[in-house]
């Protein structure tokens, strides 16, 4: 702001000095010349009076003649600091408005505003480097979630479609290039509640430079980088890059774990969704031939999946010297002909992964209309086709915008969260179909929080109190309502992870010791009367046992005086 | 010969000796201090402040500081005048008005103790 303010005042030597002078030379001008007072004795006005007058004359304002009508010669003074006083004036006007418009200060002011916004952030934050699609997903959904986020994106459009929306809090933002490390300084990466950054742009290079220039800058700040190409990912991952996301490969085992854990994938979406949205139906993708068209990065990586869970596979493939394909159609899929030719009557499954969504549609309506049970499975690139898409009603929609957002979230909402997937894709169907059960029954249908909480003395104060004291807390108590400790909250304790192992769906009775972290997952309203049984030690204490303990001193004294009384009857008595 | 250094010199020098002017004389003898001479320090300090905007310089900024101080004072003298001029006894306003020249006056006097000390800190 420094800089900025100096610009101006510099720019504004030679207006301010001419104006200056100008009124000099015509106030004391005005205020020697002779004039008459309405007796008709000579006057002359004084210095202020004279100020006064070339004041409202300079700014064209014009009152009249005070105190009394001039005379020819202060007349004639008038008229000439007329011309010279409002020729400055006008000037200077002019110079103050073409230095507010300079496009090199408004730039300067809207960076030093977004450099003080980030600056006062009181909450944790991350970092996003670009306003995409997946980014603007990701975006709402931590909104969504009050997870606070900063933005840089080098499009200005973007920039406005960000502004237009509507968020529950204050996004700042900044249009500029988010390679430079200056721009990555300024959204605050050296910030002390910085989270991380994420950076989903869909050009690798562009997301491998901001990865390096983050673990240079800060290298204990999480780095979340979308890579699709292998050497690109290889790079990002030597020097340390938190997490790698290619939306192919995931949609590859997405792909997979519909297959053979329909369970497992229902519970990994839901767990990563929106808050608000609901379960998504169980769609089983039948077992038998299939047949894909488009051996790009996506179709290698279904194919590659596909083949591991025992299902075969035909490609056809409008390039295969291009893709590497050996064994394919030589075709684009769109037409009847090849589609004949990878005998389609008898396929069970239809995968259209091709990169263009015209091309996709119009081999599934091919496709529908020579074969309708087939299971359909296709690729949508970008979101304004949308509409399309959905009157088509395919039995799944691959978007990869979608995929990254999921991803990202189950690694930034909590990392607790990532790493429960990560276990819960090496349990049965069967497992997770329970689980599934039970959280619905507990939760309810719509997308639940999912939040970590640790038992320490920051975090759960009251907990920690009544364990130093001996008293055993279980896992059971947390669930308790603090309203009525008959009912339960509507939670559901994922995970326990102690000392760094992991136990998936602790049962209710587990003790809890210090240092604990614990992932729940439940309506908001049982996420937000949570913390009251965590912090207020007379609450806990109650859901424990049953028993109030007095609020104040003199009644716990009242209380110690009946309990001594009692115990030395009692101890008469024998 | 630098002929900004001279302006900026000459303004800077200007401001003191005629607000110096103003206030030499009885404090509350009112023929001593003429009101011609308020009006032009006042001028020429605004110009002086005017001349040391923009200086991101350390000594710049010290300068600009005690330009404004003098500005605000000499202003205030002015402004007392016109507002209380037939409403007081004479004497008593000479008062007020030469003791807030003479306040500008130390911080012109400041500002010219810079000057001098960045001139001779200087080997050219």
């Amino acid at each position: 702001m420094n800089s900025v303010l100096f610009l101006i005042l510099r720019r504004l030597r030679r207006p301010l000095i001419l104006i200056i002078v100008s009124f000099a030379i015509s106030v004391i001008g005005l205020s020697l010349m002779p004039g008459v007072d309405d007796a008709g004795k000579p006057w002359q006005m004084s210095i202020f009076e004279a100020f006064y007058v070339i004041s409202y004359t300079a700014t064209t304002i014009g009152f009249g003649e005070v105190p009394y009508p001039f005379s020819q010669a202060q007349r004639l003074w008038m008229t000439f600091s007329i011309y010279f006083t409002v020729i400055p004036w006008v000037y200077a006007i002019g110079r103050i408005i073409t230095l507010l418009q300079d496009p090199g200060l408004r730039l300067a002011m809207v960076t030093e505003r977004f450099t003080n916004s980030v600056r006062s952030l009181q909450e944790p934050f991350y970092i996003l480097c670009s306003y995409g699609e997946s980014a603007s997903l990701l975006a709402k959904a931590l909104d969504e979630k009050d997870i606070r986020v900063v933005v840089i994106e080098s499009q200005q459009d973007r920039i406005n479609e960000l502004e237009l929306g509507n968020s529950h809090n204050i996004i700042p933002n900044l249009c500029a290039d988010a390679k430079l490390p200056e721009n990555l300084v300024r959204a605050g990466v050296h910030h002390p509640l910085c989270c991380g950054v994420v950076t989903l742009t869909d050009n690798d290079e562009v997301n491998l430079a901001v990865a390096v220039a983050v673990k240079l800058m800060n290298p204990s700040l999480p780095v979340l980088a979308r890579a699709e190409r292998d050497d690109i990912a290889a790079n990002m991952a030597s020097f340390g890059t938190d997490h790698i996301i290619n939306p192919y490969t995931l949609f590859g085992d997405q792909l997979a774990m519909r297959v053979h854990a329909l369970g497992t994938y229902i519970l990994h979406e839901w767990l990563t969704d929106t808050p608000g949205d609901k379960l998504p139906p169980p769609e089983y993708p039948p077992l038998g031939r299939w047949v894909i068209c488009g051996y790009g990065r996506f179709g290698k990586s279904v194919v590659k999946n596909l083949e591991r869970e025992h299902i075969s596979t035909t490609i056809i493939e409008a390039a295969p010297e291009l893709t590497g394909c050996d064994n394919c159609i030589i075709g684009s899929g769109t037409e009847a002909k090849t589609l004949l030719e990878a005998d389609i009557n008898n396929a069970v499954g239809i995968v259209a992964g091709t990169d263009n969504d015209i091309n996709n549609l119009s081999i599934v309506m091919t496709a529908f209309e020579l074969n309708p049970k087939l299971f359909v499975v296709i690729r949508k690139n970008k979101h304004h086709n949308h509409a399309l898409f959905k009157q088509f009603n395919a039995d799944i929609t691959m978007q990869p915008t979608d995929i990254i957002a999921h991803e990202c979230l189950a690694h930034m909402i909590s990392p607790l969260l990532a790493q429960f997937l990560e276990l819960v894709r090496n349990q049965t169907n069967t497992w997770a179909n329970q689980l599934i059960s039970q959280l619905v029954s507990v939760v309810g249908e719509s997308v639940p929080e999912t939040w970590a909480v640790t038992i320490n003395q920051k975090n759960a104060p009251a907990v920690t109190e009544l364990l130093n004291n001996g008293t055993s807390v279980s896992l059971e108590n947390l669930t308790q309502d603090p309203l009525n400790r008959e009912q339960r909250l509507s939670l559901v304790p994922l995970m326990l992870s102690r000392n760094n192992q992991p136990l998936l769906v602790p049962d209710t009775s587990t003790k809890l010791m210090a240092g604990d972290c614990i992932l729940f997952c439940g309506r908001p309203s049982a996420k937000s009367a949570l913390p009251t049984l965590l912090n207020n030690t007379k609450i806990l204490t109650y859901m424990i046992d049953g028993v109030e303990i007095p609020n104040s001193i003199v009644w716990m004294w009242f209380k110690n005086i009946k309990t001594a009384k009692k115990i030395k009857s009692v101890q008469s008595k024998f | 010969m630098n002929l900004e250094k001279v302006i900026f010199g000459f303004f800077i020098v200007l401001a003191m000796t005629l607000n110096f002017g103003f206030f030499i004389g009885d404090i509350d003898n009112s023929t001593h201090h003429h009101v011609y001479e308020l009006y032009a320090a006042i001028i020429v300090s605004l110009i002086a402040t005017v001349l040391k905007f923009g200086d991101r310089t350390h000594v710049g900024a010290i300068l600009l500081s005690t330009s404004l101080a003098a500005d605000l004072q000499l202003i205030a003298a002015a402004i007392l005048w016109a507002a209380l001029s037939g409403k007081m006894d004479e004497s008593s306003l000479t008062v007020y008005i030469v003791s807030l020249s003479g306040g500008a006056l130390m911080a012109n006097f400041v500002s010219v103790i810079l000057l001098i000390s960045e001139t001779i800190g200087q080997r050219r």
